[in-house]
């Protein structure tokens, strides 16, 4: 039982953290998000830094790296609120490629792991909400191999992206936890289409549509690895919302000891003052929270996702009632556009959706509720 | 970085937990898991066990007897004890005032008191509050005039928790009215015996009796009685105050009281309610978090780091959740918490109004559990002071 970071993840830390400070500031990030936040640019510098290998085996020319790295990465990346699709393409990519033949494998996984193709999970269909077994998306083998046949919703880096990892449905009903198979769908692919957009957190997603569309199979039997691949990319966004939370504290705590009214700081205003040891108890469940959540990814499957949806639930409450709340300490100028707290807030904000938000969650620790509860339970 | 416990810590744990359901008596636990009321016997007989073994004061270093264990053995220890229904160790002496008098205490002082203590022969009870000193402690007025070999002590502290048995008192007295308030502050043990001492009750909200008035008439204190310097008492009650800093929480209690809630909830049918059931949910992921924020503490204590600054937090957060859960069991008896039977919080009491061994203790569990956010510095006074380590 030990909390405390190596020397190589400190390093891994402070590399992240040393280009995030010199290249990557704050008029950088918004002229990005105003262009409409493709971010292409950005991932091939994270690339350089070595991190896109992060995830991927060495045998696929990678560094294979654990949970842990990931997370100390993703808490980095959200303190410096980094709007390139890295969790998906170089945390989630890649355990959804576990499963895939060889020969798909090599193919893809060292250029994954170097950067020079970006691969993006492409899991939301319109009316699945949370439900990862919801899965409409047709897939039809062929003489000409597989076609899939449905559209994905907010695609992150839809129309930056390589290819897609596309869950789609072999056999069965829509909500059928068998016959969902994964494949990967490249760019351009005959019979795909792809729509770019902003998003609200100053990154790009985008619609995937598919009208038998030819596609590679990874595996038929995809439903355990989507979750476990799902239960990676919950670990990420709590690490990052902690990242994310650490840095909007500090600007509201320096916001507090600076900012006059009625001849004083705001720092010396009780309501805020507990308005600020609340914040700060948010941001350190949070943070236990997501260290919880990075522990337990290797555990077995009804254990992880109990675990992964606890986790989920403490970020989403956290990173809600922290961006709120450091939004209302600073006042006006924390409703506007050219100030750097309301950039976090939105990221914040947008976070708790990803991969099933807080009400979500909770229903997923009360359907797996046990007779006892607990850290190690 | 790890979530593990190591292969000694858990063979600790094992040990602990076979020794506790060896020599913890049925009849104690019993009351303990269903909120039953305990006596002074109940409390007195568990605290010797522990002490026979030598784990009454089971934080303590082994140059004073104690079993010189870790942070996280120490943890494990409480974990065992109040999963298994041990009664709360008493705090007064073994946890409160052992320390003062080991680090601040001559060493005839450490062989008067500190075998009474450890053996837990010797009930011990704090005198810190008044009636005008809550949170603002070092407002203190109960005085203590120095006359020859003697402190005259006059003046009434308040809140006095199991005060009805004690036998000794450590209290916080003013000897000076010069500079600051806290500079004027004494440390001074006080037999309840002396002549000029009146123990009161007070009855609080559910009906119990649990804490108390003391009020002191002239009463003479030896000068060898006075721990360390004279003036200096603050500083000793500030060393008091920084241990024992992740038990504040009560994380385990709050892990055996969850499932109490469950055990509850199911019985009066809410368990499969969704929206009951959702908020059980909700009280398992605050406490699973609160756990991960006690379990940072220890690990950073374990390495040596003092300066986490989350351990302000942890009472907080460990006297909201014992709220939570007190109003969460309550909540699912509903209606059938309204009786009030004194007698139906006795073991073995035979009521005969529906529900009775369930329900009766739960609403004064409630009102009782009011008190949490109260006392040891109310969560307003902590906020306080969460809000200077992040301000700074």
């Amino acid at each position: 039982m030990d909390f405390e970071f190596t020397e190589d993840q400190v390093s891994l830390r402070d590399a992240v953290a040393r280009w995030v400070e010199k290249g990557f500031d704050f008029s950088r990030r918004h002229a990005l998000a105003k262009a409409g936040g493709q971010t292409r640019e950005v991932y091939t510098e994270l690339a350089e830094l070595g991190l896109t290998g992060l995830a991927v085996p060495e045998a696929h020319g990678g560094m294979g790296f654990g949970a842990v790295e990931a997370m100390v990465v993703m808490e980095e990346l959200g303190r410096g609120l980094v709007n390139a699709p890295y969790a998906a393409a170089a945390l989630i990519t890649p355990t959804l490629l576990s499963a895939a033949p060889e020969a798909v494998k090599a193919n893809w996984l060292p250029r994954i792991a170097e950067g020079s193709a970006l691969v993006v999970p492409a899991l939301q269909e319109r009316s699945a909400r949370y439900k990862l077994r919801h899965v409409t998306t047709q897939a039809v083998s062929g003489v000409a191999g597989w076609m899939l046949t449905g559209q994905k919703s907010v695609v992150p880096a839809a129309d930056e992206a390589d290819a897609f990892i596309v869950p789609a449905r072999i056999s069965g009903n829509a909500d059928d936890t068998t016959g969902i198979g994964l494949f990967l769908v490249e760019k351009g692919a005959a019979g795909s289409t792809v729509t770019g957009y902003a998003t609200q957190d100053g990154g790009r997603a985008g619609e995937l549509k598919l009208a038998n569309a030819t596609a590679t199979l990874i595996t038929e039997d995809g439903f355990a690895l989507l979750e476990q691949a799902v239960d990676v990319g919950i670990a990420a966004s709590c690490a990052e919302g902690v990242g994310a939370m650490d840095k909007i504290v500090a600007i509201t705590v320096e916001y507090m000891n600076t900012r006059k009214q009625f001849g004083v700081t705001l720092a010396n205003f009780q309501a805020l003052r507990h308005r600020i040891a609340d914040v700060k108890m948010q941001l350190e469940l949070g943070r236990s929270m997501s260290y919880f959540a990075s522990l337990k990814l290797g555990e077995a499957g009804p254990q992880r996702r109990r675990a992964l949806s606890q986790a989920k639930v403490q970020l989403g409450q956290s990173m809600r009632f922290v961006g709120q709340q450091c939004t209302q300490i600073h006042g006006g100028i924390g409703v506007t556009d050219e100030y750097i707290s309301s950039h976090y807030f939105k990221r914040l904000t947008m976070l708790e959706m990803a991969w099933g938000d807080t009400l979500h969650h909770l229903g997923e620790v009360s359907d797996r509720m046990q007779d006892t509860a607990g850290v190690f339970a | 970085m790890d979530l593990q416990f190591t292969p000694e810590e858990l063979a600790f744990r094992a040990e602990i937990r076979q020794w506790v359901a060896d020599n913890l008596p049925k009849d104690i636990s019993h009351k303990v898991l269903n909120a039953l009321r305990q006596s002074r016997e109940d409390m007195q007989r568990w605290a010797q066990i522990l002490g026979a073994k030598g784990w009454l004061g089971y934080g303590w270093p082994k140059q004073f007897g104690g079993p010189g264990w870790t942070a996280v053995q120490k943890h494990l220890f409480e974990e065992e004890c109040a999963l298994a229904g041990a009664p709360r160790i008493v705090p007064f002496g073994p946890v409160m005032v052992a320390p003062v008098i080991m680090a601040f205490g001559t060493p005839e002082q450490h062989q008067r008191f500190l075998p009474g203590i450890a053996s837990g022969k010797v009930w011990w009870s704090q005198g810190y509050s008044e009636p005008g000193s809550g949170s603002d402690l070092a407002s203190l007025k109960t005085r203590a005039d120095r006359k020859g070999n003697v402190y005259v002590v006059n003046g009434q502290k308040t809140w006095t928790t199991l005060g009805q048995y004690g036998e000794w008192i450590f209290c916080l007295v003013r000897t000076s009215h010069e500079g600051k308030p806290q500079t004027g502050i004494s440390f001074l043990l006080i037999d309840m015996k002396s002549p000029g001492i009146t123990v009161r009750p007070i009855i609080t909200l559910d009906g119990e009796h649990e804490v108390n008035e003391v009020f002191f008439d002239n009463v003479e204190v030896p000068v060898e009685n006075l721990i360390g310097e004279e003036n200096k008492g603050w500083t000793y009650a500030k060393h008091l105050l920084a241990h024992e800093r992740t038990n504040i929480a009560d994380v385990n209690r709050a892990k055996r009281e969850l499932e109490r809630v469950k055990r509850i909830a199911k019985a009066e049918g809410v368990y499969e309610d969704r929206r009951f059931r959702d908020q059980i949910a909700q009280l398992e992921v605050d406490i699973v978090a609160l756990e991960m924020l006690v379990l940072r503490v220890l690990s950073a204590e374990k390495s040596g780091k003092q300066s986490l600054d989350i351990a302000g937090l942890l009472k907080i957060r460990g006297s909201e959740i014992q709220q939570r859960y007190s109003e969460l069991m309550m909540l699912a008896a509903g209606p059938m918490t309204l009786p009030y039977v004194h007698e139906a919080m006795e073991a073995g009491w035979q009521g005969d109004f529906a529900g009775a061994a369930v329900c009766a203790p739960l609403a004064g569990t409630y009102f009782n559990m009011r008190k949490t956010t109260i006392y040891g510095g109310s969560n307003e006074v902590q906020r306080n002071i969460v809000s200077q380590t992040v301000l700074g």
